[in-house]
């Protein structure tokens, strides 16, 4: 053996070869880098750091920790069996009666959250409190209003004096900390979420389920017929992706409403009677039967373009061996969709899961979804950790599907076109 | 050809340059007969700067708080229910405006520094006279007695109102209700009367879908905002009835957004609080003005709501008539900017279980 092989393969200007490909590759790397760069940014500013945000916002409470920081030093004193001392009172009188701006405002917000008429109180109180000179503080302070006596209130305080919680996930799942801060179920007239929750994954199922049975005839006629009929037909399953979504939801509201179409037809026909009509509107019920016809192309594609590759060949080969239609089918055709079947799963059951706008319009009092109440706190009790709390579960149950998904069924085998 | 572009160019730049001394503003209201009537009252005669483009939401201070957080604001003057204007001005998310002007003239104080005062609307039941041939429903009792009026009822999605309305069908006086709702007995009875037709309501969320439920006949009564019940039955002459009793009167006011266009959002805001605008928008929906001297101006010009084929008196039509007062419940916006959320999500319960 010569020199060359124990030591190292040099290029013609006396570089070491290795050396010499690790430059010309980390060029190469830096070029793909700079290439896919503004889409990684535009993935960064419009899809990570608001979902980083909103995960935060989940857990902050940090807000109301710089509006009575004096205050809730002085609280972890109060030994909670009577009222606070004159100290405590007084240091919660200066600190509404010199806060500047709007902090006295945004702080009543997120404390009406752990015990409603905070808000009224310190409103009121930041009026009156000018008006107050001089000590001792706590009657006068009682005189103003007198929740300022009540326990119930100074013992809130006491869930907000960390600057994280957990207390908005707690009531996302329809729990929530008492006044000794301990975890307890939320009152049974305020527990809708764990029932929502269920509900969510019920409907999304189901309407999963109904997508696939109705999709994957559809699929198969598309993906057999000539040409020339199946553009046609693709064309009917494209149409109501051109029309609006509100538009398609109020066209079926019209069908089906007890007085529509579909029910005056029925009684018409004398299949039902005038007071029988069947309420397919306003209930879960709706939501299950509006939302499976918005998201069948989701399923009908994927299966299509699967469906396509699959060579005629197969089952004819199944066939001429002597397999029963129904066995050939089963047999070859089936698991040769798999990957479709299961892209368009996965697609429809997304979708479904956080479906908002029909189950406002249709779904009436139980066919409200998790989106719903999201968008509720979001746009009414303007209560964000607790959105920012709801979508985070959703998000979190989504990647636990997916992992299951990629454990069970393998992401590779998933065909989306 | 080159030098024509650039001509055309820079003479769009000069042109964009001198109109936005004078901002254009995005007004953001309700939509339907509502929005209309503003838009006849106010809008159009609106002469300053180069125009006001007209905006529909759904009520919420969501959307105004994510523009003003994110130091985005595309909204310039938004109509707001009363605890919204509580909590908005609160947080910081109005500006201030200058009283002086309409405070001694108002029907009611303003219920915070950042409105201006537009009008008096009410929840109040209603329905079809075609749907009752024999005896009528005359009180909220009735709306609220499936057994003597059978059929389906249709109410809205949130709690407001309905509470106060239940209370009073329960047999609490219409001016003792907020008494009643501050003690937890009071909303636990409350709901133990919403028990009673839970299975008989259909929810809306839309102002225009009760008119639309009652007139298919889904439901034979339905609660509505008054002002659409009242177009309909004065524009498009529809066979409506209102049930005047425990009609719950609610405030509406306007506001300007804080970082939006602010002069110009104010300088609108005093146009359309005038009292000659108030009593303006009667004409083309019965809302009650919120100031005194809209109502004189009112009187004297009655028939004052502009129809075809010869004007309606509009008084009658509004919620603040005398003889609906007298039976109405006057909304608290402190009691619900307290207790809102718990009671939201208690009416979330009843509805969903």
């Amino acid at each position: 053996m010569n020199e060359t092989t124990t030591g190292s393969i040099l290029t013609t200007e006396g570089v070491p070869l290795k050396v010499s490909l690790q430059k010309a590759e980390r060029r190469n790397k830096i070029r793909a880098i700079l290439l896919v760069a503004p889409l990684l940014l535009f993935i960064l500013f419009t899809f990570l750091i608001p979902i980083g945000d909103m995960l935060l916002r989940s857990v902050d409470d940090s807000y109301i920790n710089t509006v009575f920081p004096k205050t809730f030093k002085e609280y972890k004193k109060w030994d909670r069996q009577d009222l606070p001392s004159e100290e405590l009172y007084k240091t919660m009188f200066f600190e509404v009666k010199d806060s500047e701006g709007y902090a006295i405002g945004k702080a009543s917000t997120r404390m009406n959250y752990a015990k409603s008429g905070w808000k009224s109180l310190l409103k009121k109180s930041k009026r009156k409190f000018k008006k107050i000179e001089e000590g001792p503080y706590k009657e006068q302070m009682i005189a103003i209003d007198k929740k300022w006596a009540d326990m119930e209130y100074w013992k809130a305080i006491g869930v907000m004096v960390d600057a994280t919680t957990a207390g908005y996930y707690l009531n996302a799942v329809d729990l929530k900390y008492n006044v000794d801060k301990e975890v307890v179920r939320q009152k049974e007239n305020r527990r809708i979420y764990n029932h929502t929750w269920f509900k969510t994954f019920k409907v999304s199922v189901l309407v999963m389920v109904f997508c696939l049975m109705l999709g994957y005839p559809i699929a198969y006629l598309l993906s057999t017929l000539p040409l020339k009929y199946s553009n046609l037909l693709m064309i009917c399953v494209l149409l109501p992706f051109w029309t609006s979504l509100l538009v398609r939801t109020v066209a079926w509201m019209v069908m089906l409403q007890q007085k529509g179409v579909f029910n005056n037809l029925l009684v018409m026909a004398n299949v039902i009677s005038d007071d029988s009509r069947f309420k397919l509107i306003y209930n879960e019920t709706a939501t299950i039967i509006f939302i499976t016809p918005i998201l069948l192309p989701f399923m009908v594609l994927p299966l299509y373009s699967v469906m396509k590759t699959i060579s005629p060949n197969y089952m004819r080969a199944a066939l001429n061996l002597g397999a029963s239609p129904m066995h050939a089918f089963y047999k070859i055709y089936m698991p040769n969709s798999v990957p479709g079947v299961s892209a368009g799963c996965l697609l429809v059951f997304i979708i479904a899961i956080g479906y908002y706008i029909t189950p406002e319009l249709v779904g009436g009092k139980d066919g409200q979804m998790v989106g719903n109440w999201i968008a509720y706190h979001l746009k009414t009790t303007l209560n964000w950790g607790l959105c920012a709390s709801l979508g985070a579960i959703l998000l979190a149950m989504m990647t636990v599907l997916y992992w299951a998904y990629n454990k069970i069924v393998g992401i590779e085998n998933i065909k989306l076109g | 050809m080159f030098k024509l572009i650039k001509a055309t160019f820079l003479g769009l730049i000069a042109i964009a340059f001198t109109a936005s001394s004078y901002a254009d503003i995005t007004f953001v209201s309700w939509g339907g007969a509502s929005t209309n009537s503003q838009q006849k009252a106010y809008i159009d005669t609106w002469s300053k700067g180069s125009g006001v483009t007209v905006e529909n939401y759904n009520g919420g201070l969501g959307e105004i708080k994510a523009q003003v957080e994110a130091g985005n604001v595309t909204w310039d003057v938004v109509d707001v229910l009363p605890d919204q204007a509580i909590t908005g001005c609160d947080e910081g998310l109005f500006v201030k405006v200058d009283q002086s002007e309409f405070i001694n003239d108002m029907v009611v104080p303003p219920v915070s520094d950042c409105v201006v005062p537009q009008i008096f609307w009410a929840y109040t039941a209603f329905y079809d006279k075609a749907a009752f041939p024999g005896k009528k429903p005359k009180n909220i009792k009735d709306f609220f007695d499936v057994k003597k009026f059978p059929g389906k009822r249709g109410i809205h999605t949130w709690a407001n109102a309905l509470i106060e309305m239940a209370l009073v069908a329960d047999g609490v006086k219409a001016s003792k209700v907020y008494d009643v709702m501050s003690t937890p007995e009071g909303i636990d009875r409350a709901f133990a009367k919403l028990d009673t037709i839970k299975d008989h309501v259909v929810f809306w969320s839309a102002g225009s879908k009760p008119l639309e439920l009652v007139s298919s006949g889904e439901v034979v009564m339905a609660l509505a905002y008054n002002g659409r019940i009242g177009a309909a039955v004065l524009s498009e002459g529809k066979d409506f009835e209102y049930i005047w009793d425990a009609t719950v009167l609610e405030q509406e006011y306007l506001v300007a957004i804080k970082g939006g266009n602010e002069k110009e959002a104010l300088e609108f805001m005093a146009h359309a609080s005038t009292a000659q605008a108030l009593a303006d928008q009667a004409k083309y929906i019965p809302y009650g003005p919120m100031r005194k001297s809209s109502i004189d101006i009112i009187k004297k010009g009655e028939p004052w709501f502009i129809k075809e084929g010869g004007n309606i008196d509009i008084l009658p039509h509004m919620p603040t008539a005398p003889k609906v007062l007298k039976r109405a419940v006057i909304a608290d916006p402190v009691w619900w900017a307290d207790n809102g959320a718990e009671v939201s999500e208690r009416f979330g319960a009843w509805k969903g279980n």
